[in-house]
């Protein structure tokens, strides 16, 4: 099988045996690692003017720092961040990892069109909207959703190479969701459910993403039938056994590697914490996916991503005795 | 019923245009405006804010009632007496250097702002020599350290430090919070206090400006 297809059947919450599939949101450390500015933090302000042959030249050694990066740490997954963005730089991105990578990778992009929570300066008004222009608000929703899938179905059109969305509006806060469950089943929880609904019409898998503390809404979130839900956050006070008891066993689980921890605590604490994981995630035998609990983000120590895979690799396999775990 | 109890119970539901009426008919009935303030509006923020810290209800619901709360509080401050107007403390907030989040930070501000005390927002990026400055220049009793980022969190450490080397630090609270502080890393670094929640970082720096005196 190649990564894709374990990727793939691990989304199916099928037994695939082996190791664990892996991948990251973003892996922001690529100048530490590959001595590249990770195309997330390039500023492309005259894009339009470059020739044709300088574009392709950056598009090209995007795409290869994508794969690169996929190579180097085994990861089953590349989540595409298009820079510049818009539909025929993202088209553009995707052919060129298949070029160079064939099959090898199950790859996604950004595709929530749910609302997240606002920042400081917007949450109010946003409130307020909430409480006084809730028409109105759901209004704006169908139309976000009618957006994303517009472009869902052009990439659809142009190869379908993309396999899957993720949805990373954040909904959630350490202690709390900013949603009230109430909330997210008037604000949320349609059009969640229809974008997912239809992506998977259009042969696209969905992984929703949110930091915080989801277990108020978790069960809500399930419900719109996504693959997966990731980032698991345990700063937000999330368990992977507590979800599973909630949503069951036939949705995916991603994440759940404490990040905060990686900066800041010890090396043994860390190593506890990623085998924590590994042993509740793998616990049924199916349906996880490995990766921190965020991202590999700008300031994380980049020795503490290796150690975290190095631990992976010797113990994130179904065929492994699972004393190792003790 | 009691106007003062509508008051309360209209800013618990975050119905601002009823309690800025009901404050104005407060006002013409004579009530002090003291009064309307702490038994109409604190004493309403009060229960969103202890309903907030039991997850009874969410991060909107405070907010719009704040908005209420202000609504009428922005009636009342030209009518409060010079001791009424005093508020129960100072603070000055922001969001630590190299971090630019500040949900968080303002959700703090707006609790705080709730249980009467005066707020300096710095809002984000801000370094320790800015906390440490605003704080002796506007006599500030509690400097409110915000990060959400792992790598900007150090920064918390250099604030108390600094305030340390400019003598004030028996002078001023330092808290923190944020989502990856800890209340090990605010004992670690030296901090006064650390919070996992907006309602009860106000709470305790209420406590801390009560103990000030």
């Amino acid at each position: 099988m190649t990564n894709r297809e374990r990727f793939i059947r691990t989304l199916k919450c099928e037994s695939i045996g082996g190791q664990v599939p892996t991948f990251e949101l973003v892996f922001f450390l690529t100048m530490e690692k590959f001595g590249k500015v990770h195309p997330s933090h390039r500023y492309y302000g005259q894009w339009n003017q470059m020739s044709q042959a300088e574009r392709k030249l950056h598009m090209d050694e995007m795409a290869q720092l994508y794969v690169d990066t996929a190579r180097a740490y085994g990861h089953s997954a590349i989540f595409v961040h298009p820079n510049p963005g818009g539909l025929e730089n993202t088209q553009w991105l995707l052919e060129l990892i298949r070029e160079k990578s064939g099959d090898e990778y199950y790859l996604m992009a950004h595709g929530d069109p749910t609302w997240a929570i606002p920042d400081g300066d917007g949450m109010t008004e946003f409130s307020m909207r909430m409480y006084e222009k809730p028409e109105k608000l759901n209004e704006e929703s169908a139309r976000r959703v009618e957006e994303a899938l517009e472009f869902a179905r052009k990439l659809d059109e142009r190869g379908h190479l993309l396999d899957g969305f993720t949805l990373c509006s954040d909904y959630c806060f350490n202690v709390n969701p900013f949603f009230s469950p109430e909330a997210f089943d008037q604000f949320i929880a349609p059009y969640l459910k229809e974008s997912i609904a239809e992506y998977r019409k259009m042969g696209y898998y969905t992984i929703k993403h949110t930091d915080g503390n989801i277990m108020p809404i978790v069960k809500q979130m399930a419900d719109c039938g996504p693959d997966a839900i990731h980032s698991l956050d345990p700063q937000g006070g999330v368990s992977i056994p507590e979800v599973r008891r909630i949503i069951g066993n036939d949705i995916a689980l991603a994440g759940n590697v404490n990040c905060g921890l990686l900066q800041t605590g010890t090396d043994e604490e860390c190593r506890a914490d990623v085998l924590r994981s590994l042993r509740e995630g793998m616990a049924e035998g199916r349906g996880y996916i490995f990766s921190t609990s965020n991202c590999a983000y700008t300031g994380l120590p980049l020795e503490r991503y290796e150690m975290m895979m190095d631990i992976w690799r010797k113990y994130g396999n179904y065929d492994n005795d699972k004393r190792n775990f003790i | 019923m009691d106007i003062l109890k509508e008051i309360s119970e209209n800013l618990q539901k975050g119905k601002a245009k009823i309690v800025k009426e009901l404050v104005g008919q407060a006002i013409e009935q004579g009530i002090p405006a003291g009064e309307i303030l702490e038994k109409g509006l604190m004493s309403g923020m009060d229960v969103v804010g202890e309903k907030f810290k039991n997850n009874q209800v969410y991060v909107p619901e405070v907010l719009v009632a704040a908005r209420a709360m202000n609504m009428g509080a922005a009636l009342l401050k030209p009518l409060l007496s010079e001791g009424e107007n005093v508020s129960a403390g100072k603070v000055c907030i922001g969001t630590v250097k190299g971090d630019l989040h500040d949900i968080g930070k303002n959700l703090v501000k707006m609790m705080m702002e709730g249980k009467g005390l005066e707020v300096v927002d710095l809002g984000t990026d801000v370094s320790p020599e800015d906390y440490i400055n605003t704080a002796k220049e506007q006599n500030c009793q509690i400097i409110c350290c915000s990060a959400l980022l792992t790598t900007t969190m150090p920064v918390m450490g250099e604030v108390v430090k600094l305030a340390e080397r400019e003598g004030i630090r028996d002078k001023v609270k330092i808290m923190v919070g944020g989502a990856p502080v800890t209340e090990a890393f605010c004992k670690e670094i030296g901090a006064d206090k650390y919070t996992p929640d907006a309602a009860s970082a106000a709470d305790a720096a209420v406590e801390f400006c009560r103990a000030a005196g």
